[in-house]
């Protein structure tokens, strides 16, 4: 086991490296189109890999992930298109908002647990979905805010995806530091048995409202890159099916592993793209891939395929002492 | 605002939540005894509408064509929630909540793709069936005498599925299951086949519900969606699991967006929300529920 560990990190940093690298050069031999497709499924990536610090390291299964992530968009999108605040600051100022509104509606919802907790959440994001619906002078409503300005810099789709590539690895980078920090690894204590956790003097409302404010901000960070990629911002994305595509990302690609809703993310988009050029059904395609996935792959691909390698290498170490005996 | 509109707005908030009351009611069975929130319920609910229609509209020329699809449309949404239950769900009892709510949403996902497959995209009309076309007038009070009968409908469905549950040996049986799992289980209880079964009655009433709504609005693609958050509303205020809790539950939430929609019209949707948020805040459990 001591031995294999160390095999393992080093298949996956490697693996990292590639597909960074991929990442990096796909502009060169890529269309716009497929580009700024590439660009959503970075985007993506964050919100559910932000999302994945509240369900799967914490346990706390949220309804209302894309009520935070539209705050994030929104405080984006209203400061650019009413004020003349730079870019860099009402950039940072979504993620900020949403993480304050996370403070807000978390400090309610930690007080319950189970699925007293998910509809308080998913009650709270039809509460922001409500609010941008219908303060039509505030938010245009319906209409959604179009044609945000965005700085020159970012017009092209290229720079604007080396933009998210660069919040990519800044967002994965912090949240790997924090799964990996002390608080971290608490968190996962509280997911596996709260009472226990409790027991040893770990406040577990803090700790899981520290969580939910961290989620919120990423989901922040992610709607402000989303609003700025789109230029248009819409209710719709506060909407419950915005908050189900998250969650179906995050358990598609594995909520228990890190890199899980990133691999999600891509698995979601392919999958899209694929499906929807031969059928307009996609939703029913979608309906019947959760449930296969539900059934045939539990644990999602990352978890499959760490099953996987953790049967091969089980094997090979089994191999030679069947030889000796 | 005057007695006569006043009258008015309470019948037709009542109407409202006695129809939603057959839906949030089978919700919360389902949740009360599998312990499975039914994302999908909204959408059974809807194929309940388009059951009624189909059925209807294919024996239009029999009289009381929609008495005829009232029987059967319920019982064919039984019947597929019964499939459902048995091939799908079943597996999902011992998984984890985020995994059930899954399934219960590519359900949702894929009945209204179903739906759409079948019927189209248009939105499809019932006639008011016979013998409640028309409205009732007393004095300057006009109010349709469907809707009077969908008032009439809450309370029998009510008073059924109470002597269902507490007068006969299914009933006993399931709220056996309901309290103590295992231990039915250990005193020879088929516990697998009641829960099909309460499953399979959680889906009747929500057939039953789109049955009834069918001829008074449109039977058309996502009439489910907003239904669902209703009876989670509903279920909320009432107490998860509770037969008396989706009632009044019912009842607060049709009356509160009726006169809601009076005093701020634009708000009246967040009215439903706030309510869940307080009841969740300060009684988890609900108005009639009990703490776990």
């Amino acid at each position: 086991m001591e031995t294999a560990m160390p095999k393992t990190n080093w298949m996956i940093r490697a693996a990292v490296v590639a597909g960074l690298m991929v990442l990096a050069l796909l502009p060169v031999f890529m269309s716009r189109g497929s580009l700024s497709l590439v660009n959503e499924m970075l985007i993506l990536a964050i919100a559910a890999t932000g999302l994945n610090l509240m369900l799967g390291y914490a346990g706390m299964v949220s309804f209302g992930p894309a009520g935070i992530y539209a705050v994030g968009a929104y405080t984006t999108a209203l400061i650019l298109y009413d004020t003349q605040v730079p870019f860099a600051l009402a950039f940072v100022a979504g993620p900020l908002l949403a993480a304050l509104v996370s403070t807000l509606v978390g400090w309610f919802c930690v007080r319950l647990t189970h699925v007293y907790f998910s509809l308080l959440t998913l009650a709270f994001s039809q509460i922001i979905h409500t609010i941008i619906f219908e303060w039509y002078g505030f938010t245009k409503g319906d209409d959604g805010i179009v044609e945000i300005p965005i700085p020159a810099l970012l017009e092209p789709i290229v720079n604007y995806y080396y933009f998210s590539l660069i919040i990519l690895c800044v967002c994965l980078g912090l949240m790997w530091m924090i799964v990996n920090s002390p608080f971290g690894k608490t968190l996962q204590a509280l997911r596996e048995n709260p009472g226990r956790t409790e027991f040893i003097g770990i406040h577990v409302r803090r700790y899981q409202l520290s969580a939910f404010i961290l989620s919120g901000f990423f989901l922040g960070v992610a709607g402000s890159l989303y609003c700025g990629f789109n230029k248009n911002v819409f209710p719709d994305y506060a909407d419950m099916m915005k908050s189900t595509e998250m969650l179906v990302v995050c358990l598609l690609g594995g909520i228990y592993s890190f890199l899980g809703p990133t691999v999600g993310s891509i698995v979601y988009m392919f999958l899209d793209k694929i499906i929807t050029r031969f059928t307009e059904f996609w939703p029913l395609a979608l309906g019947l891939v959760i449930i296969g996935l539900l059934i045939f792959l539990r644990g999602g691909v990352v978890g499959f395929l760490s099953d996987r390698i953790a049967a091969a290498r089980h094997k090979e170490r089994e191999a030679p002492s069947d030889v000796s005996s | 605002m005057n007695l006569q509109g006043f009258v008015i707005q309470l019948l037709s908030g009542v109407s409202t939540g006695m129809v939603i009351f057959l839906i949030a009611v089978g919700l919360s069975l389902i949740f009360g005894t599998l312990k499975v929130l039914n994302l999908a319920h909204g959408a059974l609910y809807m194929l309940g509408a388009y059951c009624c229609y189909w059925v209807s509209s294919s024996l239009s020329h029999l009289p009381g064509s929609f008495w005829l699809s009232l029987i059967f449309a319920p019982l064919m949404v039984a019947l597929f929630g019964g499939i459902v239950e048995f091939f799908l769900l079943r597996r999902m009892y011992n998984r984890e909540f985020l995994e059930q709510f899954l399934l219960t949403f590519a359900l949702i996902l894929i009945i209204a793709d179903l739906c759409k497959l079948a019927w189209g995209v248009d939105y499809q009309t019932i006639d008011t069936p016979w013998p409640l076309e028309g409205a009732a007038i007393w004095g300057s009070l006009i109010f349709p005498w469907y809707n009077l009968f969908l008032i009439l409908c809450g309370p029998l469905f009510y008073v059924g599925l109470w002597m269902l549950l507490n007068r006969t040996r299914l009933g006993r049986v399931i709220r056996a299951v309901t309290y103590n799992r295992e231990m039915a289980n250990a005193l020879g209880v088929n516990v697998p086949l009641v829960y099909t079964a309460v499953f399979m009655l959680g889906c009747w009433l929500a057939g039953m519900g789109g049955a009834l709504v069918a001829p008074m609005s449109a039977v058309m693609p996502g009439m489910d969606a907003v239904v669902l958050i209703d009876c989670f509303i509903i279920v909320v205020i009432g107490g998860l699991g509770s037969l008396s809790g989706a009632f009044l539950g019912s009842l607060i939430f049709g009356l509160v967006t009726a006169f809601g929609i009076m005093v701020v019209p634009r708000l009246a949707i967040a009215f439903g929300f706030i309510l869940m948020m307080v009841i969740l805040i300060i009684r988890p459990w609900g108005l009639m529920g009990k703490p776990e």
